[in-house]
């Protein structure tokens, strides 16, 4: 029990500290995968000369091994394209590359459901095609989505731990500091554990129920 | 830029070093099977578990599947290589070190047995009550009709549904390479810090892995849809 007071209860500003970083890393993550999901799934579906371009971003982002992402993303876009200039960019970028292709797919399948007919009206009434997509599409593809949207971040959450690799300084890579400094792995990964899976379990708790309640408001079945 | 382009497209490293990486993609996929096998076994037992009579053994099957659905691969793995054997030790009063290897494979098939427990709970309880009641009527025993009545229908139905997982799973295999398990990833790692050339190395990783995963998932994807068709004709 000493050492747990020692090594978790005395050093919680550390923990606390990582967590945050571990937060902001999947904040701008998802919000990243969202906006390249939505970009892949729209230059997928309506600029058809770029559509292999997407097609094949896509099945590259599905199935790559986030690992493999974030070292390519890290030791070989800065050399080619001199960007990400950070480990924190690096981390996100990386991060939200996998999910944006899995998003992709969603809102292309949630754009398909949307029937044709909503669109003509927007047209017969003198809608421009950008607003009838911001103003009608949109809103029922998120509504659509928002199972796998909350899914997704979670998947996101769950490999944050692997930034850590790169030296941003996230939960994981605090409490792998302080396994080094003493040697003494037992309390401090066991907590580092805990937290990271009491979190994601109250995350995607939440989320299920926020995308059940939306849904439900709106007339979609609970998903 | 043009020479950075012709360097990342360079894959002539990955041909001088075909030996150590065929190798690592073994170990790979020998990581993938042996993880696999087990996350089958303990997901199919922790499933039975769940839908059994004995409440706690159920409370046990619960926690289980959650812990292991919410478990992020990375902290898993470093948890299984680095607390749990200290712990054994402790508790057969001896010092005790896992084989990388073994960790890895651990730590893979505790994190897949949750997905894989939640698939086969949906297979059980999609099957018919009138099945179950049919063997009741003909006096099979409770355990007879899981085995023969019950699981076959299961496997037939949910194997191939678990592609997806079988790909996630064989992508979480990269991450056993921070435990220095020799596999593709740290044998690319190896080689990058070797030489100094981290960008056809990892864009070769990543392009390997893309080959195989996008190969499997088409493969694995036609043959469940035949199956399923050929099962349910």
């Amino acid at each position: 029990m000493n050492n747990w007071q020692r090594m978790v209860w005395d050093q919680r500003e550390l923990f606390l500290q990582g967590f945050v970083v571990t937060l902001q890393v999947c904040a701008v993550a998802f919000v990243c995968a969202l906006l390249g999901g939505l970009l892949l799934a729209l230059v997928r579906m309506k600029l058809p000369p770029l559509r292999p371009l997407a097609v094949i971003l896509i099945e590259f982002f599905r199935a790559t091994p986030v690992l493999v992402q974030l070292l390519w993303v890290n030791y070989v876009w800065p050399e080619l394209i001199g960007w990400p200039n950070s480990f924190f960019t690096a981390a996100c970028v990386a991060l939200a590359l996998q999910s944006s292709g899995y998003l992709a797919e969603t809102f292309r399948g949630a754009l398909e459901a949307i029937p044709r007919g909503q669109f003509e009206a927007a047209g017969s009434l003198g809608i421009s095609r950008t607003r009838a997509f911001l103003r009608i599409a949109l809103p029922q593809m998120l509504l659509d989505a928002a199972p796998s949207i909350g899914n997704q971040f979670t998947v996101i959450v769950k490999s944050s731990a692997l930034v850590s690799v790169i030296a941003v300084p996230d939960l994981m890579f605090e409490s792998q500091k302080l396994v080094n400094r003493w040697y003494e792995p037992i309390e401090i990964l066991t907590a580092t554990a805990a937290i990271y899976i009491g979190f994601i379990f109250l995350m995607s708790w939440a989320l299920a129920r926020v995308a059940g309640a939306l849904r439900r408001r709106f007339g979609l079945g609970a998903n | 830029m043009s020479e950075n382009l012709r360097e990342v497209l360079d894959l002539s490293l990955f041909w001088e070093y075909r030996t150590v990486l065929l190798k690592g993609l073994w170990m790979s996929l020998g990581v993938f099977a042996a993880s696999a096998v087990l996350a089958l076994a303990v997901g199919l037992g922790v499933a039975l578990l769940r839908v059994g009579r004995n409440a706690w053994l159920r409370r046990y099957a619960v926690l289980h599947t959650e812990v292991a659905r919410n478990a992020p691969d990375y902290i898993m793995i470093v948890w299984v290589h680095f607390v749990l054997p200290l712990l054994v030790g402790k508790l057969i009063g001896q010092r005790l070190e896992f084989n990388p290897f073994y960790s890895a494979v651990i730590a893979l098939a505790f994190v897949y047995s949750g997905y894989f427990a939640e698939t086969f709970r949906a297979g059980i309880e999609a099957i018919p009550r009138g099945h179950v009641e049919a063997g009741q009527a003909l006096g099979m025993s409770p355990r007879r009709i899981t085995w023969r009545l019950v699981l076959p229908q299961v496997v037939r139905r949910m194997l191939p549904e678990s592609t997806n997982q079988f790909i996630s799973m064989f992508k979480a295999t990269s991450i056993v390479s921070l435990i220095a398990v020799p596999d593709l990833m740290y044998q690319v790692s190896m080689i990058s810090s070797q030489e100094m050339r981290p960008l056809p190395l990892y864009t070769g990783a990543a392009l390997v892995y893309f080959v195989i995963v996008f190969c499997a998932a088409t493969a694995l994807q036609a043959f469940s849809s035949r199956w399923r068709s050929k099962v349910y004709a």
